[in-house]
């Protein structure tokens, strides 16, 4: 079932045509890749979907509502109950890992506030880290700290954007761990961003393969690792 | 980009490389108002093929800045001519040594009462402290004709003098203290101000706002209050005290600077200052009065014949000035 | 330290030409008055109580006007930088133009407006009126700053914030802790200027700090006690600065967004009438209302006092404008140059010494240049227009260093060290990694200094070459006992000259921006 619907979207910047009449449907409690190179269009499909741009043209559904059209925001991004994550984690440098977790909970008791930014912490074990600041965590602690923001509110859809681009080849195995659980654990429907095809395999359940804005193929991981098309075929050889 | 750096060395160039050449110039620094100093000092520039570089004062400074440069610069100075409208600033240079004595032939027929004895400052076409009103505020019969008249009940609150820390204002406020004596002098201040004496920013101020109507007379200079009633203001001007102890007389002064670079030029330039030409420019462009005898002056310019002036000694007058100054400062501020 | 400044000649070269060229001469003043045990020892009996309640009530006029303009200031920023308020370019020139009048001149047109509708002017003769004027005056500075603040911010932290709450929350917790920077520098470049400004209290005859300087030294010619209370100037507005850096010293700072410095641009949606109502109005009292009245002054009698008033001027145009674009050029440079090795490498020193003679007021500063340069042997600088360009440079250096501070702390110094691993020096980084990122502040820092070069009185009335003409000087020259129709259509003159002047930077510098 889909939760997602992308409907004939269309999106410039400026005069530069990113997206060209693209549909795509992604399912609900699955990994979803959005596989490609630079300008394929799949960092716009993520801003497209958290409402941070405006199509020239097309809809948007999230769980069946219409959330966007054509150069309408329908619902404002704060409530489409999404987490996200920047390719450079945009962790707010004045606040504290605790502050940055638990800026957008309305609790009114601190209690409260407080038990649930430090149980995703624990799950992380990043509990001794609360008080610092983001600048005085190692590269792979403030991986974590983006990621356990995106989750405090319980969202159904975490949209990541290239989130291990930055990281060493065993801080990303580890992490890429983090991730793979939390579709388990958190009962995700996850939207991965990634130019790495490596990445794509070992955790998609589906992978999109794009180009200028394009989609080339969607499938399995098996399906796209024995596929016939051309471009896709050239993409995971390199 | 290596072009824009080009064109910003270039400008940074041309603009600092000035005009040096000094082999026919004098320099002069003037507390007379622009509009009327820099006509005179064009004509002196014609006559004489002498190159002028003449400072100016501001609105702002009134008549101070220019001094303070004086003063600065005494140690070399780059002032030739000191033209001040009125002696007292003059005297305080005297007194600091930065002028050095000079006596124009041009002056020979200007009374001595003013010119320095010592030759320090000459005198030429005089202002005199006068009394300007608005004519819809104040009909004829109720226009004060004495300073004292101000601290009526009638006037509370519709009479303007300029800052008297500064400008002619000290030098009125000076010379009344040198007449009335201390005691005499502060109580007359004191009833000024509590009869709701308003103090304006200086004579143009007060010349400003008695036309507008905001207030109903004040005390100023005679070009400030020529300059009114060509701007066609309905003001008419008194000259106070003709009855009494006379009308305040402020002559410009001229004098050399004390080791100026160019004192030929400098010569030259006081002797056409103190010209009958110059004094009959003046008269036509801001009613000044001259001091040599037989001077044309148009219509309307008042002649020091007709006029009761103050008897003063500038000298004593300008001590006066300096031994008040603390005094003034108190009685404006509160 | 030699070792080092030796590394960076250019660096040495621009640090040393300042101290040398114009902190000596001021601290010479300092020091001879200072160490004349005599005049000293009499001087300080008088300060007494009411000197000090009078600095405190000059610190808390300025305190007011630094807080009005930058709540206003940041209001604007925001509207006409970060949304998609129609007309924007427009408002964004058009709000500046109290920046080009001299505030005297604005003080008189405020004056005479109050006078026509409300035939009282007792409001606006006192502290109110000094606060309002002032503030007007400011606020575009302070618009130029934030704004330049908001454009600084990594959009993503905003879209971060936007994805977890709505816009005001974003705006309050997230975008004004995040240009902190610029908010405290708007702060305390508005305190400045304001404290040190004597012409619009002077007018309004409201008695402040400026004014009892003024008055000891033009009235009393006691140098040494209006160079002793100037020190108290000085003082306040290095504590000022040091409480500043002090604050932001272990904030951390967000680095330039992977995808380039995109700026997010909000839509008002039904806001926008708002957004028409703030701009229009402060345009309206800020500039239309002055405005009137110079305009029915110039041309109550007809145009021949404009007319007159363009002859008088135009002989000043040329020279005016060039020392104003070689000034705002010569303190951008001295200004980046204390910003950058105070950012990167930890030498705040020349940013204090910046500081420091920004906050001397303008006519100690005159009398130390003329104390300095006035010798036989100095004339091609005393007798040039050499000595104006060393008074502007003193002058707003600091304002440069503000504002391109700024922009350099959002550049990650792994940029730098990137280049510099493959063996690219200083300056060839500096032209093409830098300068780049930096532009918009390089350029709003010429486009700021050039503005407050070509009005600046203060100094220059006091070192100008007899025999130039330069524009700020001939209008107040001609100003006393000219008619006010003169006055006011020199004003609007020097009005006009500076606009057509800054469009024309404004044009050629976006060209010039975007081709880097």
């Amino acid at each position: 079932m889909s939760i997602i619907e992308l409907k004939n979207i269309s999106h410039s910047y400026g005069n530069k045509v990113v997206l060209q009449n693209l549909s795509l449907n992604i399912e609900a409690n699955r990994m979803t890749c959005l596989l490609g190179g630079s300008g394929s269009g799949k960092t716009t499909i993520l801003r497209l979907i958290a409402g941070l741009e405006t199509p020239q043209s097309g809809q948007i559904s999230i769980e069946g509502e219409l959330v966007t059209q054509s150069q309408k925001i329908i619902k404002p991004p704060h409530m489409r109950k999404l987490g996200f994550i920047f390719q450079d984690l945009a962790l707010w440098p004045h606040f504290t890992v605790y502050k940055n977790i638990a800026f957008g909970l309305k609790e009114r008791k601190e209690k409260d506030v407080k038990d649930r930014v430090y149980k995703i912490l624990g799950f992380f074990g990043l509990q001794d880290e609360a008080e610092k600041f983001p600048h005085q965590l190692s590269g792979g602690q403030q991986q974590l700290v983006a990621i356990s923001r995106s989750l405090i509110l319980d969202p159904k859809i975490l949209l990541m954007d290239e989130p291990l681009a930055n990281l060493d080849v065993k801080l990303k195995r580890k992490i890429l761990e983090h991730i793979k659980n939390l579709k388990q654990n958190f009962d995700l429907t996850i939207v991965y961003v990634t130019h790495d095809h490596k990445e794509a395999f070992a955790i998609a359940d589906k992978i999109v393969v794009l180009n200028e804005g394009k989609i080339e193929q969607t499938g399995s991981v098996q399906q796209i690792q024995n596929s016939e098309n051309e471009f896709v075929k050239y993409f995971i050889e390199f | 980009m290596k072009r824009v750096i080009f064109s910003i060395a270039l400008s940074l160039v041309l603009i600092t490389v000035s005009c040096t050449d000094d082999s026919n110039v004098v320099v002069v620094y003037t507390t007379v108002d622009q509009v009327f100093s820099e006509p005179v000092l064009k004509g002196f520039e014609e006559v004489t093929g002498i190159e002028v570089r003449a400072v100016y004062d501001t609105e702002e400074t009134k008549s101070t800045g220019i001094l303070n440069l004086l003063i600065a610069e005494k140690d070399n100075p780059q002032c030739d001519v000191f033209w001040s409208g009125d002696p007292l600033r003059t005297i305080v240079l005297k007194n600091k040594d930065i002028t050095t004595p000079y006596k124009s032939r041009m002056a020979d027929d200007i009374d001595d009462v003013f010119k320095d004895p010592k030759g320090h400052w000459t005198g030429f076409s005089a202002r005199a402290r006068v009394l300007i009103y608005n004519k819809d505020l104040l009909d004829p019969a109720d226009v004060p004709r004495s300073v004292f008249d101000l601290t009526e009940e009638q006037y509370r609150g519709q009479v303007a003098i300029a800052n008297p820390l500064f400008g002619t204002t000290t030098f009125q406020i000076a010379a009344l203290f040198t007449i009335l004596g201390d005691k005499k002098a502060k109580q007359y201040l004191a009833d000024l101000k509590n009869n709701d004496l308003v103090i304006a920013t200086s004579n143009g101020d007060v010349k400003k706002r008695v036309s507008k109507g905001e207030i109903a007379c004040g005390l100023t200079d005679t070009d400030d209050a020529f300059e009114a009633i060509k701007e066609g203001a309905n003001v008419g001007i008194v000259f106070l005290d003709q009855q009494g102890i006379g009308t305040l007389i402020m002559p410009n002064t001229v004098n050399l600077i004390n080791n100026a670079q160019h004192p030929g030029n400098g010569k030259e330039l006081i002797g056409f200052l103190l010209s009958k030409e110059t004094e009959t420019t003046l008269a036509n462009s801001c009613a000044q009065m001259p001091l040599h005898k037989g001077v044309k002056v148009p219509e309307g310019v008042p002649s020091l014949d007709n006029i009761v002036p103050m008897r003063i000694d500038y000298g004593k007058t300008a001590q006066t000035l300096e031994e008040i100054q603390s005094y003034l400062k108190e009685w404006v501020e509160n | 330290m030699g070792r080092k400044l030796i590394e960076h000649p250019f660096y040495a070269i621009i640090y040393g030409s300042f101290v040398l060229f114009i902190v000596f001469p001021i601290v010479y003043t300092l020091g001879t008055t200072f160490f004349d045990g005599s005049s000293l020892a009499g001087n300080i009996l008088l300060l007494d109580k009411d000197i000090f309640l009078l600095l405190v009530k000059s610190c808390i006029i300025a305190f007011c006007i630094a807080m009005l303009s930058t709540i206003f200031g940041t209001s604007l920023g925001f509207l006409l930088y970060k949304t998609d308020f129609p007309f924007r370019s427009f408002f964004k020139i058009a709000l500046l133009i109290p920046l080009f009048i001299s505030p005297y001149i604005l003080a008189v047109a405020w004056k005479d407006f109050i006078y026509v509708f409300f035939n009282n002017t007792d409001l606006i003769s006192s502290s109110i009126g000094v606060i309002l004027v002032l503030s007007f005056i400011y606020t575009p500075l302070s618009m130029i700053i934030t704004g330049s603040g908001l454009s600084n911010i990594n959009s993503h932290l905003e879209e971060m914030g936007l994805l977890t709450t709505g816009l005001r929350s974003v705006v309050f917790k997230i975008m004004l802790p995040l240009m902190k920077p610029a908010l405290l520098s708007s702060f305390v470049l508005v305190f400045i200027f304001s404290i040190s400004n004597f012409s619009v209290p002077a007018f309004f005859g409201v008695k402040l700090f400026t004014t009892e300087i003024f008055i000891q030294f033009s009235a009393f010619y006691n140098h040494s006690l209006a160079i002793l209370q100037s020190a108290f100037l000085v003082v306040i507005c290095l504590l000022l600065l040091y409480a500043d850096r002090k604050h932001l010293a272990d904030a951390s700072f967000l680095s330039i967004g992977g995808k380039g410095t995109s700026i997010r641009k909000y839509s008002l949606g039904k806001g926008l009438w708002l957004g028409w109502f703030g701009a229009s109005f402060w345009f309206l009292i800020s500039v239309i209302f002055p405005f009137i009245i110079l305009f029915i002054q110039s041309f109550r009698g007809g145009a021949s006092k404009f007319i007159q008033a363009f002859d008088l001027l135009k002989s000043t145009f040329s020279d005016s404008i060039l020392l104003a674009f070689s000034g705002a050029i010569i303190t951008t440079i001295v200004g980046f140059t204390a910003a950058y090795f105070s950012e990167t490498k930890n030498r705040n020193f020349f940013n204090w010494l910046l500081l420091f003679v920004f906050a001397v007021p303008s006519v100690i500063f005159g009398i130390s240049l003329i104390k300095f340069y006035n010798h036989p042997g100095l004339d091609m600088i005393y007798a040039s227009y050499t000595i104006i360009l060393i008074g502007y440079t003193g002058k707003f250096s600091f304002i440069s260093a503000k504002l391109t501070a700024n922009a350099i702390k959002q550049i990650p110094y792994s940029l730098e060290e990137a280049a510099q691993i493959e063996g690219i020096g200083l300056y060839r980084r500096l032209r093409t990694i830098i300068f780049p990122l930096i532009m918009p502040a390089l350029f709003a820092s010429v486009v700021i200094n050039f503005i407050f070069c070509l009005g600046e009185l203060g100094t220059t009335i006091m070192v100008y070459p007899p025999g130039t003409e330069i524009m700020p000087i001939k209008v107040f020259t001609i100003m006393a006992n000219a008619p006010q129709s003169l006055v006011s259509s020199m004003s609007l003159i020097v009005f006009s000259v500076t606009l057509v002047v800054i469009i024309s930077l404004a044009y050629f510098g976006k060209k010039f921006i975007r081709s880097t």
